[in-house]
């Protein structure tokens, strides 16, 4: 124990990282997440076209190999950024595909009725999904949207293989020197464990508030 | 899928244009994350050919002899279970690095193995079992391999939850910069700046002694570090020496700077409290000393890089923890 208790400031200082990572890589996730979905769902063929394609891409190919294609690969074309923004966008593109998906399972299953009452009050494409479909269907998604914010978090540990010192490469360091990994990777693996339990318990919160009684 | 079709004037042109424009650039992105990346370095192999050399050398290696092994000991159930279980590295070039083409594990750890294999079995026969810095203290007390030759630093903070025959070789850490890099020429110069050094490799605390305000970025394996260096992801690379020498051989754009500023002894690791073991591995590691096994795998691994003779080998027992 004396390994975790006497390296709390290196862990803490990968938490922060790990927090870091995961909520700008959410909040980019969520707004390329929401235009995926509506490419997906509009009345546009090539944007259908479009969305469907960047879903499969993304969803079939292993985030590791997106990570250490986008830090090593890239500077070979010239596109170079800091490693932390590089995981940041590549984490956040990554799951925008899963986030996508969630958002277009909530549109689709708001009752088709509602979007042919919506365009008979005369609300256009947009005007329908955003006043009539999107409200409605949030309150499905947030269980899944939470399940992917809690993926998104784990998926962060990757970033320790493209040089961000996140939590698990913290964690790695700090065994590096005392050698003592059961008690290391365990206090780590705790407290991956509170941030999911508390990203899970905040979407059981938003689920019984957003919930809609049909 | 709801049915959002159908009423086209609504949706305006320049609404439908900004739409294009935003799924033309998160395509963009993905077509550049897929493109490219062919540079990913080929690790550098030991070159010649060291296999028909030490088939030779495994043909004269010395078996133990029966009276050597006694009934239940950690050797005996090795020898019964006909296979040697390392754990060890399948990616460092010179010590133990897969060749993509054989299969055959190669290099200066893997021969090694290979040798206690044969003192114990009769037959060079070894598992590789792949291990990480972070599993191997647990992967020798629950018994999932015998033996770990993973360049593993002997500690006295390691010795606690392992004990470690040898050490079998000494090395040292070393600065590698991309040629023409200037105000560097001992490690002291890397403090305050962005430094590289392989993860879970000795080089991060080396760094944080020598210079403690210098930004530590780790990556995986050794030609991703000498990417990373190309990339100006840090100004500086620190390794293990003949590594290093290796790098420098297949890669002209980089460059060794001064002398090794560590010395690392490398040990054996086995299961903690196993004396009987320790002793026999020891006794071992005197005997291929003695009959040049031990330097012949070096001229066969690290010697192909590194100029001149094999060193002298490391007294037995010379280190704390060892």
């Amino acid at each position: 124990m004396d390994a975790l208790s006497g390296n709390l400031p290196a862990l803490w200082d990968g938490l922060i990282v790990t927090l870091q990572l995961t909520l700008l890589a959410f909040a980019g996730a969520s707004v390329a997440g929401i235009l995926v979905a509506t490419a997906r769902v509009s009345p546009v063929p090539v944007l259908r076209a479009a969305g469907t394609v960047y879903v499969e891409t993304l969803q079939n190919i292993p985030l590791l190999v997106l990570l250490i294609l986008a830090v090593f690969g890239l500077p070979e074309i010239g596109v170079q950024a800091g490693l932390f923004t590089t995981a940041v966008v590549v984490i956040a593109l990554y799951q925008a595909a899963y986030i996508a998906e969630a958002l277009r399972s909530g549109i689709n299953s708001v009752p088709a009725g509602q979007g042919e009452a919506a365009r008979a009050l005369g609300l256009g494409f947009t005007g329908s999904l955003r006043h009539v479909v999107l409200p409605q269907s949030l309150g499905t998604v947030v269980q899944p949207l939470g399940n992917i914010f809690i993926m998104l978090t784990m998926n962060t540990s990757l970033a320790a293989a493209v040089g961000v010192v996140e939590l698990t490469a913290a964690a790695n360091r700090v065994n590096l020197i005392e050698a003592q990994p059961i008690p290391i990777f365990v206090g780590a693996g705790v407290a991956y464990m509170l941030l999911s339990s508390l990203v899970g318990f905040v979407t059981g919160v938003l689920e019984r508030r957003l919930a809609v009684h049909r | 899928m709801i049915e959002l079709r159908g009423n086209t004037p609504a949706l305006s042109r320049t609404r439908r244009a900004a739409l294009t424009v935003v799924t033309a650039l998160s395509l963009a992105g993905v077509a550049a994350c897929s493109g490219s990346g062919g540079s990913a370095a080929v690790p550098p192999g030991p070159a010649g050919d060291s296999g028909g050399k030490s088939a030779d050398a495994f043909a004269s290696a010395p078996v133990a002899a029966a009276s050597e092994i006694p009934a239940g000991s950690t050797m005996d159930k090795i020898k019964k279970r006909g296979e040697l279980i390392v754990g060890g590295s399948l990616d460092a070039p010179l010590l133990s690095q897969q060749n993509p083409v054989t299969g055959q594990v190669e290099g200066f750890d893997a021969d090694l193995g290979k040798l206690l294999a044969k003192y114990i079995i009769g037959e060079p026969k070894v598992k590789i079992v792949n291990s990480a810095s972070e599993t191997r203290e647990a992967l020798l007390s629950n018994g999932t391999v015998d033996v770990v030759f993973q360049t593993y630093t002997i500690t006295p903070e390691r010795a606690q939850q392992v004990a470690f025959a040898g050490p079998y070789y000494t090395s040292g850490l070393a600065v590698a910069v991309k040629k023409g890099t200037t105000g560097i020429t001992k490690p002291e110069d890397l403090d305050g700046k962005t430094v590289i050094a392989g993860a879970n490799t000795p080089a991060i605390p080396a760094i944080k002694k020598v210079a403690p305000n210098a930004k530590i970025v780790t990556f995986g394996s050794d030609p991703e570090c000498v990417q990373a260096l190309k990339q100006d992801r840090g100004v500086a690379y620190v390794q293990d020496q003949s590594l290093l020498v290796a790098d420098g051989k297949t890669d002209p754009e980089l460059q060794v700077v001064g002398e090794p500023f560590t010395t690392d002894p490398y040990g054996i690791g086995l299961k903690h409290g196993d004396d009987q073991m320790k002793k026999f591995v020891n006794d071992w590691l005197k005997k291929i000393q003695d009959a040049g096994l031990w330097q012949q795998a070096w001229k066969n691994s690290i010697g192909t890089v590194v100029q001149g003779e094999a060193p002298a080998p490391p007294a037995i027992g010379s280190v704390p923890g060892s």
